[in-house]
C-alpha cells in the first residue's frame, strides 16, 4: 500500500498499475479459500486428496450436491433456518421501529440517557447473561425450539436495528410529524401510518441484516436446540462434518451450499448492505 | 419505546444481576440456589484449566484486535483510492465476513490440513515445511487468528465509510502544507477516523473476549487444537455450565471475565482522550 502511496509524480499509469497489482494480490489472497471450497466440492474423493493437488475437477462431479444433500436432511435445515429468521424478522420490525420511533420522533425525559445505556448494553458480552435466561427458558419450558430466539426479539433485542431505525428517523423531518398532527393524528397513527411508509428502505436493510444473523447462528441454536430435526443450517453443517469427516468434497459441498444463498443475497443487495453497515459503524460518533 | 424496557429488564438486567447472585451459590438449575459465599472464586482462581483458558483467550485477544484492526484499516485505505474496479475489489475483501462461521471453520480446517491441504502443498512448492496448523499445539491458535483476519470485512466497510466522511478540504489544506503521503495519514486520515475505529476495537474486544464459535467448531469436529490448545474461556464457561450443570461456577466464570472486561474497558476509554479526535462540530 505504502509502495502505492508513495509514488509522488510517477507516470500515472505506472502508479495505477501498481495499486491494481497490491488488489488483485489481496482479492487472490481473500477470495482463494472459498474458490477452494467450490473446487473441491467438484471433485470426486480421489482428486481431491491427490498429490500434487488438482486444480480444476475433472469431470465435475455436480453429484456431490445432491448426495449430500440428501444424505443428510439438509432441505429441513434449510426450512428450519427460515422459519425462524421469518418469526425474528417480524419481531426485530415491529419492535425496534417502535422503540427507535419512541428514541428519536417523541421527545420525552430521560430519553437521551436510556439510548445510551441501551447502546451501552454492547458492550456486555453475551455470556454476562446466558445462565439467568437459560434457566428462565427452562423454566418457561421454552427450551427445545426457537422460542428464547424469537421471544426477545418481539421486546427490541436487536440494538443494532434500532440503532439503525433511529438514525433513519431522526432524518425525516419534524415538519412530517407536525403536519400530521395538524391533522388530528395521534403518535401511533404517525408512526403507523406517516413516519413506517417512509422508511420501508430502512427496514428493508434491517430484514436483510436480520435474515443474515439468522441464517448464520451457529451460537443461539447450539444452546436452545438439542433435537436435530430442528437444527438450523449451521448445526446442520457440523452434522455433516461429524457424518463424513473422510470425504471432505462432500463436507466442502454441505459448506459450499450454506454459503452460496447468503452470496448470492449479497450480490443482489450489495448497496443496502454497504450502507447499512457504514450507517451501524459511524452513525453515532460521539 | 417500553417493549424495548420491558425486553432490556426482562432479558438483560435481571438475567445480569442473576448471573452475580448465582455466581454466590451452588446451582444445578433444579433445585434452588444454596448459598456459598465466595467457594466458587476460590474454586475459580484455583482451577489450573481457568488460568489455561484464560490464558488462550487473552493470546487470541492481544493478536487478533491489533491485528485486525490495521488489517481492516489498510484494506479501507487500499479501497479509498481512486481506482478503476473498486466497488468489485471491496465485494471480495468483503464477502468472507459473511460466509457462515461454520462454513468457514471447515474451509480453513481442509485448506489448512497439514497433509492433505492446499496451503501446505503450496508451502511445499517453494521447498517451505508447512506447520500442523489446527494440529499444532503451537499453531492451533495463530491459524485460528488467521480465520479471524480473513473475515475482517466488516470493520473494514466501517473504516471505508468513515474515510468517505473526512472532508476533502483537509487534503487540501494538507497538501498546500506540503504533507506528504504519510503525514496526510498520520495527521489527517487518522485522527479523523479515531472515533470510528475506538467504536470499533470496543466491539471487537467484547468479540475476542466471547470467542467461542470457531474454537468449539474446531474442538467439537475433532478438526483439532490439540490438548488444550485452542480450549477458550467461554467454552469451558459453556461446558461447565451446559454439560456439568454447574451453574453456579459457571456463573462465577463468567462474571469474573466480565469484570475483566469491563476493567480492560475502562482503560481503554481513559486512553482515548489522548487518542480519539472528536471534531468540534461533530
Amino acid at each position: 500500500m505504502s509502495v502505492a502511496m508513495n509514488r509522488r509524480t510517477p507516470r500515472k499509469f505506472g502508479a495505477s498499475m501498481g495499486k491494481h497489482a497490491v488488489l488483485i494480490l489481496v482479492s487472490v489472497v481473500l477470495g482463494f479459500p472459498l474458490l477452494w471450497m467450490a473446487l473441491t466440492s467438484l471433485k470426486t474423493n480421489h482428486q481431491a486428496l491427490a498429490d500434487p493437488p488438482v486444480w480444476i475437477p475433472h469431470p465435475f462431479v455436480w453429484s456431490n450436491y445432491p448426495q449430500m444433500i440428501s444424505s443428510v436432511s439438509f432441505p429441513r435445515f434449510v426450512l428450519n433456518t427460515l422459519m425462524y429468521a421469518a418469526f425474528t424478522i417480524v419481531g426485530v420490525c415491529v419492535s425496534s421501529s417502535l422503540v427507535a420511533y419512541g428514541f428519536s420522533r417523541i421527545r420525552w425525559r430521560g430519553r437521551d440517557f436510556l439510548f445510551k445505556v441501551m447502546v451501552s448494553t454492547l458492550l456486555i458480552p453475551f455470556f454476562a447473561t446466558l445462565i439467568p435466561l437459560f434457566v428462565m427458558y427452562k423454566r418457561f419450558h421454552m427450551v427445545g425450539w426457537y422460542l428464547p430466539l424469537i421471544v426477545p426479539t418481539f421486546f427490541g433485542s436487536s440494538i443494532f436495528s434500532t440503532f439503525l431505525l433511529r438514525q433513519f428517523f431522526m432524518t425525516i423531518p419534524q415538519s412530517v410529524s407536525d403536519a400530521a398532527k395538524v391533522d388530528g393524528a395521534n403518535e401511533f397513527t404517525i408512526y403507523r401510518r406517516v413516519i413506517l411508509p417512509m422508511a420501508k428502505p430502512a427496514l428493508a436493510t434491517v430484514i436483510l441484516f436480520q435474515f443474515v444473523y439468522c441464517w448464520n447462528d451457529y451460537l443461539g441454536p447450539l444452546i436452545y436446540i438439542d433435537n436435530q430435526v430442528w437444527y438450523p443450517v449451521s448445526l446442520g453443517l457440523t452434522l455433516v462434518l461429524g457424518t463424513y469427516t473422510t470425504n471432505w468434497p462432500w463436507v466442502m459441498a454441505a459448506a459450499s451450499a450454506a454459503t452460496l444463498p447468503i452470496i448470492v443475497l449479497f450480490f443482489f443487495t450489495q448497496r443496502t448492505f454497504i450502507a447499512g453497515i457504514a450507517i451501524q459503524g459511524t452513525g453515532d460518533k460521539g | 419505546m417500553s417493549p424495548w424496557l420491558i425486553g432490556f429488564l426482562a432479558f438483560f438486567a435481571y438475567p445480569f444481576f442473576a448471573t452475580i447472585y448465582y455466581s454466590f451459590t451452588n446451582f444445578n438449575g433444579v433445585q434452588s440456589p444454596k448459598w456459598v459465599g465466595f467457594a466458587n472464586y476460590t474454586a475459580l482462581f484455583h482451577d489450573p484449566l481457568v488460568g489455561t483458558s484464560l490464558f488462550n483467550t487473552f493470546f487470541y485477544t492481544v493478536f487478533e484486535l491489533p491485528l485486525s484492526t490495521a488489517a481492516a484499516l489498510g484494506l479501507a485505505l487500499l479501497l479509498n483510492q481512486n481506482v478503476r474496479g473498486r466497488s468489485i475489489y471491496r465485494t471480495i475483501f468483503y464477502i468472507p465476513s459473511i460466509v457462515p462461521l461454520v462454513a468457514s471453520c471447515l474451509v480453513f480446517v481442509w485448506i489448512f490440513n497439514p497433509a492433505t491441504g492446499i496451503v501446505n502443498d503450496l508451502l511445499n512448492n517453494v521447498h517451505i515445511e508447512g506447520p500442523g496448523w489446527f494440529f499444532s499445539s503451537a499453531w492451533a491458535k495463530p491459524t485460528l487468528i488467521l480465520l479471524g483476519l480473513w473475515g475482517v470485512g466488516q470493520p473494514m466497510v466501517i473504516y471505508l465509510a468513515g474515510l468517505q466522511n473526512i472532508p476533502r478540504e483537509l487534503y487540501e489544506v494538507a497538501d498546500l502544507d506540503g504533507a506528504r503521503p504519510w503525514q496526510r495519514l498520520r495527521f489527517v486520515t487518522l485522527p479523523m477516523l479515531s472515533p470510528v475505529i475506538l467504536f470499533n476495537v470496543i466491539l471487537q474486544l467484547v468479540a475476542c473476549f466471547s470467542y467461542f464459535t470457531q474454537a468449539q467448531v474446531i474442538e467439537g469436529g475433532d478438526l483439532g487444537g490439540p490438548g488444550t490448545s485452542t480450549w477458550f474461556y467461554v467454552q469451558y464457561l459453556y461446558e461447565q455450565a451446559f454439560t456439568f450443570l454447574k451453574l453456579g461456577y459457571s456463573s462465577a466464570m463468567a462474571f469474573f471475565l466480565f469484570v475483566i472486561s469491563a476493567i480492560v474497558m475502562v482503560l481503554l476509554f481513559r486512553s482515548s482522550s489522548r487518542w480519539v479526535y472528536y471534531a468540534s462540530d461533530g
